[in-house]
């Protein structure tokens, strides 16, 4: 027997009562579009409310509901005249968001959003207690831009991974912020692939005078854009010491292990040798490479070699 | 399905509606479709019910009848129910509509916050702006703050006693910032980092200062976030590096502009750690030039790093 979740129909029927009562004769079509529900399903809460009420549930006590030509009032539910109040993990989500957004470069900082949001603050008792900075970065607001007229450009490009500078030219689709940073989701006509740049990357950018067609743009997900390794990809096993647990908390790994020391067994795919040097060289004794045999030695050459511009120390 | 949903709206407009509390026999008493008859599974059905109330952030009060704790009463506070009167114009709501599409966090609580406050109003946004990782434990803090109790948690093995002033996202990372009671001082924390769940004091606890700004505890950036002795590095940046190092530090940041296109800039250290790792970071391309100890430093690492302990080398 399939057990529909009872919570989730609760909390809709909880949110609903309210705003009917507070607009009579709004229609089933925009209730349906309002609260993410079919026209169907409504029904069925709306069914529900009549059987509802306070002892001894008479016809005096019990919620009326009439629905007609598709326009709904309820009468006597006067305890649930108000919403409920917004749950710590609701009033995080929505300031966050609402925060979000307006740091966004470009937004209307005194619109009705930062009213929204000042409102919200004063209501979780918390005001300005959350703050949200996704920065900002030279080149931002001109890949924007390029990005909203389906501009095509050349940009300089740093590949941290590589670690050296390109120039190549892109349709960029989308700029957007994820974990800690800027991107624009793009066609790059160098590899002729759709490719992630980092904004605090790119160098500069250079009109081409071109346009691209925005149906090329792929329907992308920015959760697999970030990091996609390729079947390819080397894979490299790390120990890591416990003190080195951030680095399983922020990269992509196909698996990690703890063990009962608090050490860490984890195998990266990686794109570029210079990524895996500057993370060895960085964590010195708290990472060892376990596999291939062919990296064991990877991170002691990088930091030999980084080591020559000091001959004289 | 149909009986307990049912149930569990009557279950709380009875608590809400009724001026004292009610025991569990007199719940039973009242509320249809009835409880069972038997003690023990009427009991584990009520407190069912009391658990889905509870998740849905429907607080249930419970009172001691006798003073003894031998018997129980419930009853649900209006303050803890309603929400405050928001008075979100549509546009407001559209606006809200807009960041939970625009800014993609984990989970459904913006869009069931959103439900409370009036359902999604306008048209969302097509495509995420920005996407936020939401730290397990974060909403718990952000109740915190806005009840003004005294957090305790576990941060990196150690125990601490915070008074939370706010929550800030910066750099990808969520932060709980505020006073230290142990330190007597100001501190940020890094949520991620937080073992376990934070425990709540009482409400009620401390007095934020007046116009506290969260983002100001959280400073600009990780290096200068840390409690090593203050001391100015000096880096040298190669031709290939310079642009990209001096549009992250800032023009302020440039000592000497060398004919090759290097550049040396000055950064001021607090956290030899992270200053390390941003050396690291540009590979072959940059060198500590002074002070002499943080030079050393560097040689001693890479030194230890070329020629792991153990090894022949």
């Amino acid at each position: 027997m399939s057990r529909p979740l009872v919570g989730p129909r609760l909390q809709r029927v909880l949110a609903l009562v309210p705003w009917i009562l507070a607009h009579p004769g709004v229609t089933l079509t925009e209730l349906a579009a309002r609260f993410e529900v079919s026209e169907r399903e409504l029904e069925r809460d709306l069914e529900l409310l009549p059987m509802c009420g306070l002892p001894p549930y008479t016809a005096d006590r019990l919620i009326d509901v009439s629905v007609i030509d598709g326009s709904v009032e309820i009468r006597l539910a006067e305890y649930f005249e108000r919403p409920l109040r917004l749950t710590p993990a609701e009033g995080l989500a929505l300031l966050a968001a609402g925060r979000a957004l307006l740091a966004v470069p470009g937004s209307d900082v005194d619109g009705p959003l930062a009213t929204a949001l000042a409102k919200l603050d004063d209501a979780l008792g918390a005001p300005g207690a959350l703050a949200v900075d996704v920065g900002t970065s030279d080149q931002l607001e001109r890949l924007q831009d390029a990005a909203a007229a389906d501009e095509r450009v050349e940009i300089d490009y740093f590949s941290f991974a590589r670690d050296e500078m390109t120039t190549r030219v892109i349709d960029p689709w989308r700029v957007f912020h994820a974990f800690g940073a800027w991107y624009v989701a793009a066609w790059c006509h160098r590899v002729d692939a759709e490719r992630l740049f980092r904004v605090d990357r790119v160098r500069a950018v250079r009109a081409t005078g071109e346009h691209f067609d925005p149906a090329s743009r792929a329907d992308d997900d920015t959760r697999d854009l970030v990091y996609r390794p390729r079947p390819d990809d080397p894979r490299v096993t790390l120990h890591l010491a416990p003190s080195a647990d951030w680095v399983v908390e922020s990269h992509p790994h196909e698996s990690a292990t703890r063990r009962k020391d608090g050490s860490w067994r984890v195998v990266l795919a990686i794109s570029e040798p210079a990524w895996l040097e500057r993370l060895l060289v960085g964590l010195g004794p708290d990472a060892t490479v376990v596999a291939p045999p062919e990296l064991l030695s990877l991170g002691a050459d990088a930091a030999a070699r980084l080591r020559h511009r000091y001959e004289d120390s | 399905m149909a009986d307990r949903l049912e149930r569990l709206v009557n279950l709380t407009a009875t608590l809400l509606e009724t001026r004292r509390s009610l025991t569990l026999d007199e719940v039973s008493e009242r509320v249809e479709p009835r409880y069972p008859d038997d003690k023990t599974a009427r009991r584990r059905r009520f407190e069912r019910d009391k658990e889905t109330l509870r998740e849905l952030g429907i607080p249930i009060r419970v009172e001691s009848v006798d003073g003894f704790g031998a018997e129980q009463a419930y009853r649900i506070h209006p303050d803890d129910y309603y929400l405050p009167e928001l008075s979100l114009s549509e546009a407001e709501l559209a606006a809200l509509h807009v960041a939970v599409t625009a800014v993609r966090l984990e989970g459904d609580a913006g869009r069931e916050g959103l439900a409370k406050l009036g359902g999604l109003a306008g048209e969302g946004a097509d495509t995420a702006v920005a996407e936020l990782d939401v730290s397990p434990g974060l909403a718990v803090l952000f109740d915190a703050v806005s009840r003004h109790a005294t957090v305790t948690f576990s941060h990196r093995g150690a125990p601490r006693r915070l008074d939370p002033y706010g929550v800030v996202l910066r750099f990808g990372h969520w932060y709980v910032v505020g006073h230290d009671r142990d330190r007597d001082a100001p501190r940020a924390f890094r949520v991620d980092r937080i073992e376990g769940e934070p425990e709540l004091g009482p409400d009620g606890a401390f007095t934020p200062p007046p116009d506290v700004d969260p983002a100001d505890y959280v400073r600009a950036d990780p290096m200068t976030y840390g409690e090593d002795q203050p001391v100015d590095a000096h880096v040298l940046v190669d031709a290939p590096r310079a642009g990209w190092v001096v549009d992250q530090l800032g023009e302020e940041a440039v000592v000497e502009r060398r004919p090759d296109g290097a550049v040396v800039v000055r950064l001021p250290v607090v956290n030899r750690a992270a200053f390390r790792t941003w050396v690291v970071d540009l590979l072959d391309h940059a060198e500590v030039l002074s002070p002499p100890e943080l030079r050393a430093d560097m040689v001693a690492w890479l030194d230890a790093v070329a020629a792991p302990a153990g090894s022949d080398a």
